[in-house]
């Protein structure tokens, strides 16, 4: 019973950064509110129950070192290089994108609601939030303008998915997981090279900017 | 004979600790700013001298000029009546109690912002408008708060929707609750117009929300209109140290203790918001409001599809 108390709040937990991330246009802050989540994320195979065995110190410390210590670490680092410190709120206002992230949970609960699941879901929570976070990963993404703002954004979705295979925690093989730190690690990786190049190209980081031709 | 005295000591407590709440917020952003700042107790020193003075009342005013800051000043005492203290029960309690909550504070914030028309002044009439603008605003977010916690509560009663916690129930509701007391500081932030909204200590009236709207009053009626802000403060934060502290205690002092540490604690917190954080611009506050309606409004969420 009290690791599904833990387990809810830091599920809401999560979700609330998610959309304290939407409400935020500060480069800085939005890095470190997503290495709160992602902090927050590495606890959540612990509070799961059950015993504690190498694949989860395995997943928790992976998650730690990636995505609480090196992207938000080499993020940081763009945003300095790059001199700028706030994205545009983009094409939505911050007033709709949150009132739009408030819909999207509503939605991933009513979605969750209609899943039909077979084996262990831990806590009601566990799948509405994983939604929800996938959701609002995929708004930030595609709503705001600037590059390091929506590698975020693809990181928030990231975490959502994270979030959904702990479902299939106990049958994934460890080295699935691995991969997939792979993928996000160099994912990031090539993003901040493009983001670079943007960078020195154009003089700015504005990918809307991109689709106008120039001679 | 108990009932009598135990009312009349929630009442004069809620006078007299009110404004110390402003004076540890004064205190704990001095010391964030590495001064010394004002004595803990001068909130106390400024009303004692306005009571002292006497009016100076404009001759374009009416009546209503004169009225406003006792109907504030009663109306929020009135409402201090209906809230528990921590463990101290509210004596007044009925069904549907919490919309004569809310609407207490409305109707002290409508008398404001008449009497801030009244004086005809073009600055006090921006700020009565943008006053109102946010209310709005924060008044449904307020609401989708009470929501919540009715659904939890399933009463509509406030003593029951906030006093009866226990433990155990913030093991069973914890999520929806820790997105209620986020959204409703945020709330309480707007409804008592401190930094990040407005700042109260400010003197550029363009800037001004509140403040702006109570220039032309003085002596003992701005006495009045402090000790109202500082009583809301106190009315408004018990709210928000009763629902995060459920009083088990069987002893009445330690409780006491508990809620008065509590409240304390929570004039530190604000006091702490303000050293950190700026004044965000006139603009950005629908924003800010718009973040505690979604957090309240998956607070509502969770909570249905716990009772469903």
């Amino acid at each position: 019973m009290m690791t599904s108390i833990w387990l809810d709040m830091a599920l809401a937990v999560i979700v609330i950064l998610a959309i304290c991330l939407l409400g935020t246009s500060r480069l800085g802050s939005i890095v470190a509110l997503f290495a709160f989540q992602s902090s927050i994320l590495a606890a959540v195979p612990f509070l799961l129950g059950g015993e504690i065995g190498i694949h989860k110190l395995v997943i928790t410390i992976g998650t730690l070192l990636v995505k609480v210590i090196f992207i938000p670490y080499m993020l940081l680092w763009a945003v300095r290089h790059v001199s700028i410190r706030r994205d545009s709120p983009g094409i939505l206002g911050v007033s709709t994108s949150l009132l739009l992230g408030g819909l999207l949970i509503a939605l991933s609960f009513f979605l969750s609601s209609k899943l039909v699941l077979s084996g262990k879901t831990f806590s009601g929570l566990l799948i509405p939030s994983a939604f929800s976070t996938l959701f609002i990963g995929f708004l930030l993404l595609i709503s705001r303008t600037k590059a390091i703002t929506q590698v975020v954004g693809y990181l928030v979705m990231e975490n959502g998915i994270f979030l959904f295979a702990l479902l299939l925690f106990e049958t994934t093989p460890l080295l699935v997981e691995l991969g997939i730190f792979l993928d996000i690690f160099v994912g990031v990786f090539v993003m901040g090279i493009i983001m670079n190049h943007i960078q020195n190209e154009f003089d700015h980081m504005d990918t809307s900017q991109l689709k106008s031709l120039k001679e | 004979m108990i009932l009598v005295v135990s009312v009349l000591l929630r009442f004069v407590a809620c006078l007299l600790f009110s404004p110390f709440l402003l004076g540890v917020i004064g205190k704990t952003k001095a010391f964030f700013a590495g001064k010394k700042g004002p004595p803990l107790l001068q909130p106390y020193y400024d009303i004692v001298k306005l009571l002292q003075k006497s009016g100076v009342y404009s001759l374009t005013t009416t009546w209503i000029f004169r009225a406003a800051p006792l109907i504030s000043m009663s109306a929020v005492l009135i409402a201090s009546f209906l809230i528990p203290f921590g463990d101290f029960k509210a004596p007044v309690q009925f069904w549907g109690d919490v919309i004569l909550f809310a609407y207490l504070f409305g109707l002290a914030r409508f008398f404001t912002v008449l009497a801030a028309l009244d004086t005809g002044s073009s600055f006090e009439g921006m700020g009565a408008n943008r006053e109102i603008v946010f209310s709005c605003l924060s008044e449904v977010v307020l609401f989708l708060n009470f929501t919540v916690l009715v659904v939890l509560s399933k009463s509509f009663s406030l003593s029951q929707m906030i006093g009866d916690r226990s433990w155990a129930s913030w093991t069973a509701v914890g999520p929806s609750l820790i997105l209620v007391i986020v959204s409703y500081f945020m709330i309480l932030l707007v409804e008592n117009s401190r930094i990040p909204i407005d700042d109260p200590a400010t003197h550029l009236e363009l800037t001004m929300i509140h403040e702006v709207m109570v220039l032309d009053h003085g002596g003992p009626d701005y006495a009045f209109i402090l000790h109202a802000s500082a009583i809301k403060l106190f009315v408004l934060g018990s709210f928000f140290v009763t629902l995060l502290i459920p009083f088990q205690s069987h002893s009445l002092v330690i409780n006491a203790a508990i809620f008065f540490a509590g409240m304390t604690g929570l004039a530190v917190v604000i006091g702490i918001v303000e050293s950190v954080r700026a004044r965000l611009r006139m603009n950005r506050i629908p924003s800010f409001i718009t973040g505690a309606f979604v957090l309240a409004l998956f607070g509502l969420i969770i909570a249905l599809a716990r009772a469903s």
